[in-house]
């Protein structure tokens, strides 16, 4: 009893927090065609800049999440701009900037933090007790940021004017130009939701795990194994994506090792995209 | 770019340079650079066909694996198991490439990025026979562990297998994969076999990727699962792109550049990554062809100038 809650819950966190990461990624990869391999490391300044702020400037938890979440999307406007726009379609370069970013980043915190694995303060405390199994409050709260955002995202796509319009973007990039849509302003909001929501995993990961400045690289496979399982073109195939891996990520290590447990993931990724490059939901793109 | 003397000289020099500078690390950073140019240089030969695989340092670790393992287990001499670890390699590469030969562009790339990642999860997942986490520790050193020997070793090797390479490419076959680079729709249309050409050429760097990585084993003779992983990858593909993928120099270059530079910015510690970046980021966006094309884009500057200057002269009157 008390393991199947705990995976349970384990899946579910999990499962949110890949998907909180991979909708960034997805965003981009779906309007632009860009893999953005930096991804991950945007993911670990997030967790970074809520510690800063918290340890550093001693700003209230809630507010320091906030605050990291607006300043990370702001870098991502501006990695949109600068480093992405000008090279749609040229993926030599666009990895060469993301290995520049990854590096420029990594060096940084390791030059002011230090490689030292440390964690954000806890944002909620206690023990919540339902008959045998008990569920820590931390783990809820996890939980919940993620379902209320994940939700948030899901109306903000399919009902707003801007999602719909990234939609479109995703769809077709020249016929959304030739509609009037503006594909540059459009991809800049992407990239600032995407890479805001990578900021919050960050410190939410950081508070309910552990903050180092390599958690970037462990989290960008799992992006990749996603976008690539859900499919270019599809926000609702992350979702079923980010559900199956959190599954196999929290179930195979009950059964094998967890290096084991990990190529098996990646096994059965290879094998998908084998059998249908496309993903489970989504199209081709063209390069 | 047949400048065979200034070739010659230059490998005349490199040959030379343990007589001239006797300093163990320094030769330790050259012997790293001759490994790092044969996988780079063998990385550019699988792209001229069309492909982009993300896997090279995985393959490299695969071959260093296996003469490690060969070495350690098997008791094999270094003599057997480099070769044999090579020809492993090719194999695995062509098995591996041929059902990966139905995908294209991003989903090659993304498809062997995979592929990378899985082999270092096995080596992970290897417990006692891979060393796991902790690495493969106690593969049989070669040469006598003379520095010096090695240094003339890998200098032969990265000779042999850069004239093997350039022999490859400018041969009928080397021809045929541009041909299959530029249109693979055009190139089935006239005969050539586009799947196994595709295979022929991942084979052929994965070939010198597992020479690379297995003459590495038997000379740091400890191995760690981190130097093969997907950051390892990348880093050899900046090693190409850096340099200029479209010529062959390129990746020659490009090795030489991002491996010495860093090393030779020791002073600044931790703050040496921040010039590989900066070289990153100079190329990607005032060299788009590489740091190749860096005497043709002065030269070009020096001649808008000047023109520049002329009508300035003229207007000016």
């Amino acid at each position: 009893m008390e393991l199947a809650v705990a995976t349970v819950t384990n899946l579910l966190i999990l499962s949110s927090m890949y998907i909180l990461v991979a909708l960034g990624f997805a965003f981009l990869f779906n309007m632009l065609g860009i893999l953005n391999f930096a991804h991950g490391v945007i993911y670990m300044l997030g967790g970074y800049i809520g510690l800063a702020l918290i340890s550093a400037l001693g700003i209230n938890q809630w507010a320091a999440l906030i605050i990291s979440a607006l300043v990370i999307g702001a870098f991502g406007v501006f990695l949109e701009k600068f480093c992405f726009r000008p090279f749609v379609g040229d993926f030599n370069r666009i990895v060469m900037i993301c290995v520049a970013i990854i590096v420029i980043l990594q060096t940084s915190v390791n030059i002011i933090v230090g490689t030292q694995i440390t964690s954000l303060p806890p944002f909620a405390e206690g023990v919540f007790k339902v008959g045998l199994a008990s569920i820590s409050y931390e783990r809820i709260v996890t939980f919940a940021i993620g379902a209320v955002l994940l939700g948030a995202i899901i109306w903000f796509v399919n009902r707003t004017k801007w999602g719909q319009q990234m939609q479109a973007i995703s769809q077709d990039m020249q016929g959304a130009f030739l509609q009037g849509i503006n594909v540059h302003r459009i991809s800049a909001l992407a990239s600032f939701i995407g890479c805001a929501l990578a900021a919050i995993a960050g410190c939410l990961i950081g508070a309910y795990l552990s903050l180092g400045p390599f958690m970037g690289d462990f989290m960008l496979v799992k992006v990749l194994i996603l976008a690539i399982l859900s499919g270019a073109g599809s926000i609702s195939g992350i979702f079923f994506a980010g559900l199956i891996l959190g599954a196999l990520d929290s179930v195979l290590p009950l059964f094998t090792s967890g290096a084991a447990s990990d190529a098996i993931a990646v096994g059965i990724v290879v094998v998908v995209l084998l059998i249908r490059p496309q993903g489970f939901f989504g199209h081709e793109v063209e390069m | 770019m047949a400048k065979p003397a200034v070739l010659a000289g230059l490998v005349v020099i490199i040959a030379l340079l343990p007589v001239l500078v006797s300093s163990h690390y320094i030769w330790h950073i050259l012997i790293l650079t001759f490994i790092y140019i044969i996988a780079a240089v063998s990385l550019r030969t699988i792209t001229i066909s069309g492909q982009f695989p993300l896997a090279h340092a995985a393959f490299m670790g695969i071959g260093a694996y296996l003469a490690g393992m060969a070495s350690k287990w098997l008791g094999w001499s270094p003599w057997l198991t480099i070769p044999s670890a090579a020809l492993v390699t090719m194999g695995i590469g062509m098995l591996i490439g041929y059902p990966f030969a139905r995908l294209r562009a991003l989903y090659y790339a993304m498809g062997s990025l995979f592929f990378g990642i899985g082999v270092i999860y096995m080596v992970y997942a290897g417990g006692t026979w891979t060393g796991g986490y902790a690495g493969l520790v106690g593969i049989g050193p070669m040469l006598g562990g003379s520095k010096i020997a090695h240094y003339y070793f890998f200098l032969g090797l990265a000779l042999l297998s850069t004239l093997a390479l350039y022999r490859f490419e400018f041969s009928r076959i080397g021809t045929t994969l541009k041909a299959i680079a530029q249109s693979h729709l055009v190139a089935s249309s006239v005969g050539i076999n586009e799947g196994w050409y595709r295979v022929l050429a991942v084979g052929m760097g994965c070939f010198f990727a597992g020479l690379a990585g297995a003459g590495y084993a038997h000379y740091n003779t400890v191995l760690s699962p981190a130097s093969f992983n997907f950051m390892a990858t990348l880093w050899l593909v900046m090693y190409v792109l850096i340099g200029g993928i479209e010529s062959f120099a390129g990746p020659i270059i490009g090795t030489a550049i991002l491996v010495l530079l860093p090393e030779f910015a020791r002073d600044l510690k931790e703050y040496s990554p921040y010039i590989s970046a900066g070289i990153l980021l100079i190329v990607v966006y005032l060299m788009p062809r590489g740091l190749v094309s860096l005497p043709k884009l002065v030269m070009l500057w020096y001649s808008e100038r000047k023109k520049g200057k002329k009508i300035a002269h003229v207007s000016g009157n």
